[in-house]
């Protein structure tokens, strides 16, 4: 195996084409909805996947890998769909869910498909026929679940995107003002650079820890391979945990939890990073990276549990840009440290977990005027509210038109976000006036 | 009585120790007292088409009697260095037991005294990749005793290169297409589809 890693080109051309695809979706989310969004890029990506059965040329397994590899951007349509279904008390748990079995399938699949190949070889194939076989399975399973999306899904609890839009409850965006307001919201910005340090630190750890366990503690590649397997695997129950520690967080203390939360799980999932590269025994280690993986992919889930209170008009276009930072974040970390032999497998492993700490710091920054931030009360200058936090998206003028009715009943929604003394008291407060009538 | 329970105990962890002894055979070990030649047609040689015919028998100049142990013949199609190189599933190692250079079985059979031939399809699970051939002397316990090897000993000489089947079959080429294409249909299909939904709805 080419123990190299990526070289730089190959790095810059797989991470932009990644973050392109991760956006587009995102932006294809807010104007046209997750169902048909996410139908479309799984069903027009198959054909890849049917392909590589019949790859036989190094040209033709780096296309078929390049076009596959576009089908990832679904995670964002997802993360999108969640946010649009689940109210802001639960939002995070569903985005956990959802997000951390699509990982589980990533790692299930590394244990599954061998089996499916030697089922095939068995029955009477010879091997080099065998995995060309084997490849119709997932291949078949893709246009399987992009038909389930079709007939069985719908983009809102009210209905599909196309329906609202023609019967005038819903109006069509337009895609300037929706990436104009995704991309200079610095929130977004802040949480695609941690988002790249825990999902970037996960899937460079997904690359490198099976050959970190060959090489440090002489297993045999197979059983390499199960530890780095079970890495994977965690994520049946950390990434939900994430989500379910994130809305657990929002209800007793509302955005300022959630932040809280993101910061120290990640800050720790970094720590015991840096102590998995100084331990030397294989027992420790393999706990430790336990211990590691539970952190990291839990942070993930709890980026996700922020995301969808960021922007209401251009959540695909955050959703996009967080998850393409997942990306980047796994292309740099691979290629600053785990490049040829400059670091060792350990030494690289202890300075990505001194880099996750130092990156996960920008979420003291983050801040919402009705909410406040890690460090700051809601602002009590002016009146800051949900609705003015979400309506600044839209201009007076399309307010005027009334485009901006989602936004303000998602505001009315999301005032779960002050937590419960605060919301508590605001709605006694309401409660008053009636009473007294 | 003590003593005499420390003189069983060592002779038994001993004989232990000699069976253990006995079962790792190293390569270096072992005597090159048979000839093996290979011979094949010029040029690469194609999985599940060619043939090549090895010959092997027992090296003369060595005196009568060196193969009195020899039981049964292994004859292997081996990996030369070259396509050893960063693929730590072929490596060679010295104890036959981890040895992984010869993994293709071409025949095993009783040893005979006289030089013998095989004309060999090449099987269809063989990868691309440069081989030679080697045969092992095994003796009754099926323990190598001996080798011979179509190359020199730094395994440079006489090599061949055989390139796989590609596996692709004219009906998986025919199935790839027709779902790609089924897919893609399936997907025009839906939006037509939903057109005419919202346009029925709308009126």
């Amino acid at each position: 195996m080419d123990r190299r890693g990526p070289s730089i080109q190959h790095g810059v051309a797989s991470v932009s084409g990644a973050v392109f695809a991760r956006i587009a979706m995102g932006t294809a989310c807010d104007l046209f909805g997750p169902r048909l969004a996410s139908a479309s890029l799984i069903l027009l990506t198959a054909p890849a996947v049917y392909f590589t059965s019949i790859a036989s040329s190094p040209i033709s397994f780096l296309l078929v890998r390049f076009f596959t590899g576009f089908s990832l951007a679904t995670f964002v349509s997802a993360q999108f769909w969640m946010s649009s279904m689940f109210s802001g008390p639960v939002v995070g748990t569903a985005n956990g869910v959802a997000a951390g079995w699509g990982n589980l399938g990533g790692g299930a699949t590394q244990l599954i498909m061998p089996l499916v190949f030697s089922l095939i070889r068995d029955i009477g194939a010879v091997k080099f026929t065998a995995w060309r076989i084997a490849f119709f399975i997932p291949a078949l399973f893709q246009t399987l679940s992009a038909f389930a999306i079709l007939i069985f899904g719908q983009d809102l609890p009210d209905g599909n995107y196309q329906r609202l839009q023609n019967s005038g409850n819903k109006q069509k965006d337009k895609f300037s003002r929706v990436f104009y307001h995704g991309i200079t919201n610095y929130r977004g910005w802040i949480l695609a650079l941690t988002y790249g340090y825990c999902f970037g630190v996960e899937l460079t750890v997904d690359n490198i820890i099976a050959e970190y366990f060959y090489d440090r503690f002489n297993l045999k590649l197979h059983t390499a391979g199960i530890i780095a397997a079970s890495f994977g695997l965690a994520n049946l129950v950390s990434r939900p945990a994430g989500g379910v520690l994130s809305d657990m967080m929002a209800k007793r203390f509302g955005m300022r939890g959630r932040l809280w939360a993101l910061w120290a799980v990640q800050t720790l999932g970094g720590v015991f990073c840096i102590i998995l590269g100084q331990v030397g025994s294989l027992t420790a280690s393999i706990v430790v990276m336990i211990v590691f993986s539970v952190f990291v992919q839990a942070a993930c889930g709890l980026t996700f549990g922020v995301v969808p209170f960021v922007s209401r008009r251009s959540l695909g276009v955050i959703s996009g840009m967080t998850g393409g930072g997942g990306n980047v974040g796994a292309v740099l970390t691979q290629l600053i440290f785990f490049k040829g032999s400059k670091y060792s497998k350990e030494t690289g492993i202890t300075l990505m977990g001194i880099m996750i700490v130092c990156c996960t710091l920008p979420i003291f920054l983050i801040y919402f005027p009705q909410w406040g931030g890690m460090f700051c009360g809601p602002s009590l200058e002016k009146i800051a509210t949900e609705e003015d936090y979400y309506l600044s998206e839209w201009s007076s003028k399309e307010q005027g038109k009334g485009l901006h009715q989602a936004s303000l009943k998602f505001a009315d929604n999301s005032r779960s976000e002050r937590g419960r003394r605060v919301h508590s008291q605001t709605l006694s407060s309401n409660a008053t006036p009636s009473a007294n009538v | 009585m003590a003593a005499r329970v420390l003189v069983l105990a060592s002779i038994l962890i001993f004989s232990c120790f000699a069976e253990t002894c006995y079962g790792v055979i190293s390569f270096s070990s072992l005597q090159r007292t048979l000839v093996v030649t290979a011979s094949h047609r010029q040029g690469l040689l194609k999985a599940g088409e060619d043939k090549i015919t090895v010959r092997w028998g027992l090296n003369q100049s060595f005196p009568a009697g060196t193969d009195s142990s020899y039981k049964t013949i292994k004859v292997q199609l081996c990996y030369a260095p070259i396509s050893q190189v960063d693929r730590a599933w072929r490596k060679t190692e010295d104890h036959l037991n981890k040895d992984k250079t010869c993994q293709f079985k071409i025949v095993k059979k009783p040893y005979t005294n006289v030089n013998e031939t095989l004309e060999w399809t090449i099987e269809r699970d063989v990868p691309t990749a440069t081989f030679f051939i080697r045969a092992y002397a095994l003796d009754s316990d099926d323990h190598e005793v001996a080798y011979g090897q179509n190359t020199d000993a730094e395994k440079k000489t006489n090599l061949f290169e055989i390139q796989a089947i590609t596996g692709r079959h004219v009906s998986l080429d025919i199935a790839s297409v027709c779902f790609s294409a089924f897919s893609v249909v399936s997907l025009m299909g839906f939006f037509f589809m939903e057109k005419r939904k919202a346009r029925k709805s709308q009126q």
